[in-house]
């Protein structure tokens, strides 16, 4: 399955972050990554996508003081998920061989 | 002041994101808590989910499907109907003004007083009964789009009669007054066109009624709609030239007689559907389950 790039940035941020996976922590993960912001549609509607594809499961998580008493949107990345990931880096880097910016 | 600007930001925020899932909606107003963003940036990136969730609705054919089948004409059915009933009942009640009430004890009078305010009620029952229905068949057909529909709804049924005007504005002085020539007409359509439309769409959201409830109701207002169909069909034209009812003289070359003609009649069978659709898919809904019972 091809990803698109916003997709792999979250499941590579999703499986960083494993137990600790959801939206606002990803949306963390992926502007410190990326040094650009990530706003809030790009980052919920991707989710449902990923979801939709199998790639993601989400899942409503406990309320906690710091979100004003409400619950976060957790993210675990399944296996489908993670083949898919992998396919996508492994792409990246046949497609990146000997080109300047990737010798480093 | 500060404070104030505060509150109107996130105010706006909240009032803007109940256009999301509720679980979608804690979610996001709690990771912008966490993140600490502030008012007018939560308003932003609310407005930006909210816009893709929005577009995401319209890939799909139902809405387009509400906005052609109900929005566009029954929108504009209901725009007229208000209109020229707003305006038929303050022509009506100014006459009552004038009514003699020492003469009520001839029967002939009586039918003068009581005909016409029955026939206002009924019309206006039957105005909050077509909104509601069109408010519920809305709702099913929009789903996650439906307050963008209910929206358009609304801009139809207000502005559908921008620039016209009702016969009976001709005879009668009251219509020169602001209350009667613009705010009434505007009260009738928020009381009885655009509440009740909103009702629908909650009716059918929360499932509010029973089919038995919701089929009962289907039912009565397809009578009432009998019972009024001349009143829609004047409305159309805004009462203008015909009264009660648009006709073309029949063979017999004589008005209101049995044989003339009503050119406008299909206007309630497009006025019905909504009704229809709710009887048809009430009944329809129950046949599953019966079948799985037995």
């Amino acid at each position: 399955m091809i990803l698109g790039e916003f997709e792999y940035l979250m499941l590579t941020a999703a499986a960083r972050l494993g137990d600790e996976a959801y939206g606002a922590a990803i949306r963390q993960e992926i502007e410190d990554a990326t040094s650009s912001p990530c706003s809030i549609g790009a980052l919920y509607t991707t989710l449902d996508r990923l979801e939709r594809k199998g790639l993601i499961k989400t899942w409503m998580g406990e309320p906690t003081p710091e979100r004003g008493g409400r619950p976060k949107r957790m993210v675990r990345v399944t296996a489908k998920g993670v083949d898919a990931a992998s396919s996508f880096y492994s792409a990246v880097r046949r497609v990146s061989r000997g080109v300047a910016w990737a010798k480093s | 002041m500060g404070k104030v600007m505060i509150q109107t930001g996130w105010w706006l925020a909240d009032v803007v994101s109940q256009l999301l899932e509720p679980h979608e909606r804690d979610a996001v107003r709690g990771d912008l808590a966490e993140c600490g963003a502030g008012e007018w940036r939560a308003l932003r990136e609310v407005l930006g989910l909210v816009a893709r969730r929005q577009a995401a609705c319209w890939m799909d054919w139902r809405p387009w499907l509400a906005v052609i089948a109900i929005v566009l004409p029954i929108g504009l059915m209901l725009s007229h109907a208000s209109r020229w009933w707003a305006d038929d009942a303050v022509y009506t009640t100014l006459q009552y003004r004038l009514f003699d009430l020492s003469r009520l004890v001839q029967l002939g009078w009586r039918s003068d007083l009581f005909l016409p305010m029955w026939a206002a009620v009924t019309c206006g029952v039957s105005l909050a009964g077509w909104s509601w229905a069109s408010g519920y068949v809305l709702a099913s057909l929009s789903q996650r789009a439906v307050w963008v529909t209910v929206a358009l709804f609304a801009l139809v049924v207000f502005l559908g009669t921008l620039g016209t005007t009702t016969i009976v504005r001709a005879h009668s002085a009251a219509f020169a007054e602001h209350f009667f020539a613009v705010v009434f007409p505007r009260l009738i359509r928020v009381g009885l066109v655009l509440l009740p439309a909103i009702w629908g769409v909650h009716s059918y959201r929360h499932a509010s009624l029973s089919r038995l409830t919701l089929s009962m109701s289907a039912v009565a207002l397809l009578l009432l709609t009998v019972l009024t169909a001349t009143f829609l069909e004047g409305s159309m034209t805004l009462g203008r030239g015909f009264f009660p009812s648009p006709l073309e003289i029949g063979a017999d070359r004589l008005g209101a007689t049995a044989d003339d003609l009503r050119p406008l009649w299909p206007i309630s069978l497009v006025m019905l559907w909504p009704t229809a659709s709710i009887l048809i898919t009430t009944l329809w809904r129950r046949a599953p389950l019966s079948s799985s019972r037995s």
